[in-house]
């Protein structure tokens, strides 16, 4: 089972233009996905769950479809703030640095972060405003200015610095719609990730599909770097 | 002075005490905020309290010198009351002034301060026979005596108080038929204060829920508080007749004495006043245990903001602008927070007054000192005046002061600062070595300091102390020592 899985929720626009609707109805029907998976996460014993919801790209978006993500976000939020702390679940979003972000939804994130604190069943990190590159800047500089001699700087020294250390390296990296790339998502977590590309689009995406992601990495052989075993097939 | 021995030989002061039993009683916190209002609504009292108190502005920090001051005065050591007396008559000293129709208020003015220990009396009694408890005719009798010998400890006798308790309600009817008028003090007591009090220390992170009990209780606890007030006061102060506001009264005095089944010690007014004055960021060790209770808090609050329904469209969000803006922000939060301490939007003598009043209890001054550090703030005021006062109407607004921010560390401000820094140097040596500082930072500012060695030099003390009153550094460890609500 793996420990930490990510997804990049990919495909909301283009499930919305192949049903003629706008965009914005897309990211809409995301929201049931969203809610669905943390709970496939949660009933399959899954310890950390990561979300791809916003990147620092994803600025460029045209003006009223950013808009309509902030609103929809908060909205969420909120709705399902009662459901996340019912169910153990800490919450924390990673990113969260832009000041084009609504000081009210800034506002929400700290409170559903600080109101699950406790929560010890799942940890769902949202990365909201994240970019993998950003983080590595920003704990080189925290690395810098704690004073540390280059040559004491070790991986496990360094990973100390990015934002939420204890976050375990990720296991399974789930990208649906068929898209295969990082997008600069956690980068420096997903180092030794397996990664499964389901052509599903995210608002169809459901939690039997995110069963079979599960089932898919049970059958990889995980070598991390080293050699294969002697046994060939089915492992672990 | 008697202050000791009646007939049954019980002493009328410590633990033995009519009014010690109540020190701990729920209903006593209504009591008191009855008995404010009846100081209030006599108009040399309700004069003094417009004029220098800071309760509407720092009602926990008030309510704490308050419980302090009558626990010293009612406690079983004659040297500390005698002490404690002879500073609470130094504080009325310092007030007098005329009220808003040109009448003379003098702090010291011994029947006025009869008054006041006779609310105090008339309350405590009032307090038993609306909670279904009355007192019997000794036990009165013995309190009678009990607040006569309070008076005699302040005053020297007790002679403004009759001295039978059946004359004593033949005068409290008197004065509340003759003397009592709505006061503006008493109607900020009953209609404002409840209803913009500031969060204590404990709750300051969790504003969201501290607004919305205080929206419920405000009201209630104004309603209550009048329903308990003499017929005959509120007819003549006009005061509203709420239906059901007298069983409301009733009920929520009853339900207080029924507190006295709880086992003992699970109501102690002292922790939950010290608890609730604790901020908990501070170093004290009991504030680990409020710091849990705070994130409960935090966390509660958090999910109330969550849980409030969203109003209408989300708005635009205007970034937060920086440069100038912000330090002239600062500078009007300081004022708010630090300077106004009466909590009238302008600084004037009696919030400079209250600073060095809070500054002489919290540090335990006696005379000289205390005269020194008066003047010292009386001379500050003066240079504040003629440096800020721009349209000279006699006092500064918070305009007039973020305009003048920087030009605000004069010679009269040092001068202060030295006066503070001279009455913690106890052995006079230039310096303050660790033991005083320390102790300065416990008594005065509510820190435990970790230092362990070094001193403080005169100028270093002067240096961190002007940056905080003249504005220009937050955060310092003074902040709490006068932002304390």
């Amino acid at each position: 089972m793996p420990r930490h899985v990510a997804c990049v929720m990919d495909g909301n626009g283009r499930w919305a233009q192949r049903r003629s609707l706008p965009r914005t109805a897309g990211h809409q029907a995301a929201e049931t996905t969203v809610i669905d998976i943390i709970e496939a996460a949660r009933a399959a014993g899954v310890e950390w769950l990561s979300l791809y919801a916003f990147s620092t790209e994803n600025w460029n978006r045209p003006g009223a479809e950013v808009d309509f993500l902030m609103g929809l976000v908060r909205r969420v939020v909120r709705k399902h703030a009662p459901l996340l702390l019912a169910r153990g679940i800490r919450c924390r979003f990673l990113g969260v640095g832009d000041s084009r972000i609504p000081r009210e939804l800034a506002r929400d994130f700290e409170d559903l972060a600080t109101l699950t604190a406790d929560n010890r069943g799942m940890t769902l990190t949202v990365a909201f405003d994240h970019g993998g590159r950003r983080d590595i800047v920003e704990a080189a500089r925290s690395l810098i200015r704690s004073g540390t001699p280059a040559d004491e700087v070790t991986e496990r020294l360094f990973a100390d610095h990015l934002p939420f250390p204890d976050t375990p390296d990720v296991d399974l990296v789930i990208r649906t719609s068929g898209e295969q790339r990082i997008s600069n998502f956690m980068l420096w977590q997903v180092a030794y990730a397996e990664w499964v590309f389901p052509e599903v689009l995210w608002p169809d995406f459901r939690a039997p599909d995110f069963l079979a992601c599960l089932h898919t990495y049970r059958r990889r052989d995980r070598r991390f770097g080293g050699v294969p075993p002697r046994t060939m097939g089915e492992t672990s | 002075m008697t202050t000791t021995g009646t007939a049954d030989d019980r002493p009328l002061f410590g633990p033995e005490s009519r009014f010690s039993g109540f020190f701990d009683d729920p209903r006593w916190a209504l009591a008191i905020i009855r008995a404010t209002v009846l100081e209030a609504a006599h108009p040399q009292i309700g004069a003094a309290l417009v004029d220098n108190s800071t309760f509407v502005a720092h009602p926990w920090r008030r309510l704490r010198n308050t419980f302090l001051s009558m626990r010293r005065m009612f406690g079983a050591d004659p040297a500390v009351r005698e002490r404690e007396a002879a500073r609470l008559n130094r504080l009325h000293a310092r007030m007098s002034g005329s009220d808003s129709r040109g009448r003379a208020y003098d702090a010291m003015d011994r029947a006025t301060r009869a008054w006041v220990v006779a609310t105090l009396f008339e309350s405590a009694v009032t307090m038993c026979r609306l909670s279904g408890q009355p007192l019997d005719q000794d036990t009165m009798e013995r309190m009678y005596a009990e607040y006569r010998s309070f008076l005699a400890a302040l005053d020297g006798d007790a002679s403004e108080l009759p001295e039978e308790l059946d004359d004593f309600w033949r005068y409290f009817d008197r004065v509340v038929e003759d003397e009592l008028e709505n006061t503006e003090a008493a109607r900020v007591i009953l209609y404002r204060l409840f209803d913009h009090l500031p969060a204590p220390a404990l709750l300051e992170g969790a504003p969201t829920l501290w607004a919305a009990g205080r929206a419920v209780v405000g009201p209630l606890l104004g309603a209550i508080t009048v329903a308990s007030l003499p017929e005959s006061y509120r007819r003549r102060a006009g005061l509203p007749e709420m239906p059901g506001a007298s069983t409301l009264m009733q009920g929520a005095y009853c339900a207080a004495g029924l507190a006295r089944f709880l086992p003992e010690g699970w109501i102690n007014a002292e922790s939950i006043i010290e608890a609730l004055s604790l901020s908990p960021g501070s170093d004290d060790p009991r504030a680990r245990t409020v710091a849990a209770l705070a994130a409960r808090m935090k966390r509660a609050s958090a999910l109330l903001r969550l849980l409030t329904p969203l109003s209408g469209v989300p708005q635009p969000d205007p970034a937060p602008s920086g440069g100038t803006g912000e330090s002239r922000r600062s500078a009007e939060e300081f004022f708010r927070k630090v300077l106004d301490q009466t909590g009238d939007g302008h600084l004037d003598w009696p919030d400079l007054a209250a600073m060095a009043r809070e500054l002489s209890t919290r540090l335990d001054l006696d005379e000289p000192e205390e005269t020194r550090l008066y003047d010292a703030f009386a001379a500050w005021w003066r240079e504040l005046q003629a440096a800020l006062d721009t349209d000279g109407d006699g006092r500064v607004s918070a305009e007039e002061y973020a305009a003048a921010v920087p030009s605000l560390a004069g010679p009269a401000l040092i001068r202060v600062a030295e006066v503070l820094f001279d009455v913690t140097d106890k052995d006079g040596n230039g310096t303050i070595d660790a033991v005083e500082y320390r102790a300065l930072f416990r008594t005065a500012f509510h820190r435990d300091l970790t230092t362990t060695g070094g001193t403080y030099s005169r100028s270093a003390f002067v240096g961190d102390f002007l940056s905080f009153m003249s504005g220009r550094r937050t955060n310092t460890a003074y902040d709490p020592l006068l932002t304390d609500a």
